[in-house]
């Protein structure tokens, strides 16, 4: 071993509070940024997961007119024979006023946002059939399902309730029927059914005089990269018609922009801590230095040139680098793998979506080290400064 | 071997100003082992730090084996005090984070040549007497052991000049007289020059010559009526 690298080491060993309190300023530097990556990420890819499961699927399709009058099985089968779509499903949606009797009360809940769905094919394209808690999904033209929050409105609906729901048709005249609850959705997160009332597509349909008509089709995607690729395609293959398509950052840009500021602001505190914990590097190693003068005096003594000592500092950052860079990515490695193991969540708030972004965790454990290495380069430059005999007479 | 010309160092300035060395010519052959004696603040330390390149003299030339040492740039009198010079000083310096046999070897890893490195410095702790401490921590080691292993330490790289500055000076009386036997003994056995710094001149003995520095001026002997002005 270099005999430069072998003095670094036991220098910085020999001295273990100081590389403690080193390797401690890369190591939480680190673990700010995966926390802050594990936690904000992380609830912005539960979120994105959740509107792409529930709501906008990874392509939203929908019509510049309002309605998609365009069959709905011809699309959903257009769309099935792509490899990289998994399933596709029509919906309508539309609000409705619900009341309902129940111990001799009346209960009215108005500008309620109603969905009619395909429910076999639903369950195919969207997990909103896995967030119904109690009883089942919608099965029949007269079941209902309600979210949480509305059956709680509505003075605690039950599956088995019956309700009322009026909806306005396209001529403005009420339509009014009869449902039996089914279930009752509820889901964690801000992006479920809770709100909302679930009925079958073809009984809105009928409720609101469009028959055949779709407010929008949802993709989901084996491979919800490709979505960009289908996407395209979909629009080149109809070209006469008004079709938007949108993948799920487009159609959801406007409920994902503010966290993604919310995110960078973060990220850009972490990135602070990272270069706090730089100057705290800079700190112990002027300390190093300071505390090894008369050792760099004696040195020089016998022979060793400036960028000897300069080599022998940089070593000790670079140690205290890669000690800090293993550790670190280490701790926030394990705090991800806790939080996914955990299914981690706050405030009982949606599960985060932990995912191991490798090119993120080595730049994060890249940017430490060089940052070790940088704050030691001014304490190893003041190091060969020192003339050998003043630093000699050091005590 | 050695040989200074009209040494000067002046410290300070104007008002401040001090003359550590004046005009200091004396030459030394190879093999001798010379005493620099005189009270305190004299400059003897001074005249050793120029010997040993460690300080820039004001004035004057020091020649070592031929070379002009005032000439030379920094790395190369790195270069040269690790090939030409070896160091005693006086609280030993060792590098404490480095065991014994490691601190004797230091100054031929600093040199580069590694071949024969380890056995020449096993060979040297075991001619100290120290072959059973060498993988002890420098700082574990007792005060005159250090001393045994910096006397080590300034031989490894076959010097042409040692320069102790008061290597007793930090010693009991038993430990300072082993390291003055050593001194003189490593003298004789390598033929190898020492320059040595002391105020303790009694336990040396007899040396081949005495050298006085006295406000900053040179004299050869140590007796007021015999000395003679080196200039």
């Amino acid at each position: 071993m270099d005999y430069r690298l072998r003095l670094a080491k036991r220098m910085l060993f020999n001295k273990k509070s100081s590389l403690i309190g080193a390797v401690l300023a890369v190591t939480i530097g680190i673990l700010v940024i995966h926390v802050n990556f594990v936690i904000f990420q992380g609830l912005f890819d539960a979120i994105v997961r959740d509107i792409s499961d529930y709501r906008n699927g990874d392509i939203l399709v929908t019509d510049d007119s309002d309605y998609i009058d365009k069959s709905d099985l011809s699309l959903v089968n257009w769309f099935e024979r792509i490899p990289y779509v998994e399933a596709a499903t029509p919906r309508l949606s539309s609000t409705a006023e619900i009341n309902m009797t129940k111990n001799g009360m009346r209960f009215e809940e108005t500008r309620i946002p109603i969905v009619g769905v395909d429910p076999f094919r639903d369950i195919r394209a969207s997990t909103v059939h896995e967030t119904v808690s109690e009883g089942n999904y919608v099965f029949s033209r007269n079941s209902i399902v309600l979210g949480s929050n509305v059956a709680k409105d509505l003075g605690g609906a039950q599956v088995g309730d019956s309700v009322k729901v009026k909806v306005v048709d396209r001529w403005g005249e009420d339509q009014i029927r009869r449902f039996t609850v089914s279930g009752i959705a509820k889901s964690p997160g801000g992006q479920g059914f809770d709100y909302t009332v679930v009925i079958h597509i073809d009984t809105l349909r009928d409720m609101m005089s469009r028959p055949g008509d779709t407010s929008s089709l949802m993709v989901k995607l084996n491979d919800p990269s490709k979505a960009f690729e289908v996407k395209e395609f979909f629009l080149r293959s109809f070209p006469n018609d008004d079709f938007l398509a949108e993948t799920i950052e487009e159609s959801a840009e406007q409920q994902l922009a503010g966290f993604r500021s919310g995110i960078a602001m973060i990220n850009m505190i972490g990135y602070f801590g990272m270069g706090s914990s730089a100057f705290a590097i800079l700190t112990i190693q002027i300390m190093l230095v300071n505390g090894k003068t008369k050792e760099i005096g004696i040195m020089r003594a016998i022979g060793a040139k400036r960028k000897d000592i300069l080599l022998i500092f940089i070593f000790q950052g670079i140690i205290i680098g890669a000690i800090g860079a293993g550790v670190g990515t280490a701790a926030g490695l394990s705090y991800t793998v806790y939080a996914d193991v955990t299914k981690m969540s706050f405030n009982n708030s949606l599960p985060l979506e932990v995912t191991y972004n490798w090119e993120k965790i080595i730049q994060t454990a890249l940017t430490s080290f060089a940052l070790a290495i940088i704050a030691s380069l001014y304490p190893s430059y003041r190091a060969t400064k020192k003339l050998p005999v003043e630093a000699m007479r050091t005590v | 071997m050695l040989e200074i010309n009209n040494l000067s160092k002046i410290y300070g300035e104007g008002e401040n100003k001090v003359k550590a060395l004046d005009n200091v010519s004396l030459s030394i052959e190879q093999g001798e082992v010379v005493l620099i004696v005189g009270s305190s603040g004299s400059g003897k330390s001074t005249l050793l730090n120029m010997i040993g390149l460690l300080d820039q003299p004001t004035n004057g030339k020091i020649f070592i084996d031929g070379t002009n040492t005032t000439t030379l740039d920094d790395n190369e009198i790195s270069s040269f005090r690790n090939k030409k010079l070896g160091f005693i000083f006086q609280f030993s310096n060792l590098l404490t984070d480095l065991s014994v046999l490691e601190n004797v070897l230091l100054p031929r890893e600093i040199e580069g040549t590694n071949n024969t490195a380890e056995k020449d410095a096993r060979d040297l702790l075991k001619t100290v007497g120290l072959e059973d401490q060498m993988y002890k921590r420098a700082n574990k080691i007792s005060g005159g052991q250090a001393q045994r292993v910096a006397i080590a330490r300034g031989l490894i790289n076959k010097p042409s000049i040692v320069l102790a500055d008061e290597p007793t000076g930090n010693l009991d009386s038993v430990s300072s007289e082993t390291i003055v036997q050593l001194m003189k003994s490593m003298a004789k056995k390598l033929n190898q020059t020492f320059i040595i710094v002391t105020h303790e001149k009694e336990i040396f003995g007899d040396v081949d010559r005495v050298i006085t520095i006295k406000d900053g001026k040179a004299f050869e002997g140590d007796q007021p009526s015999k000395m003679e002005v080196l200039a």
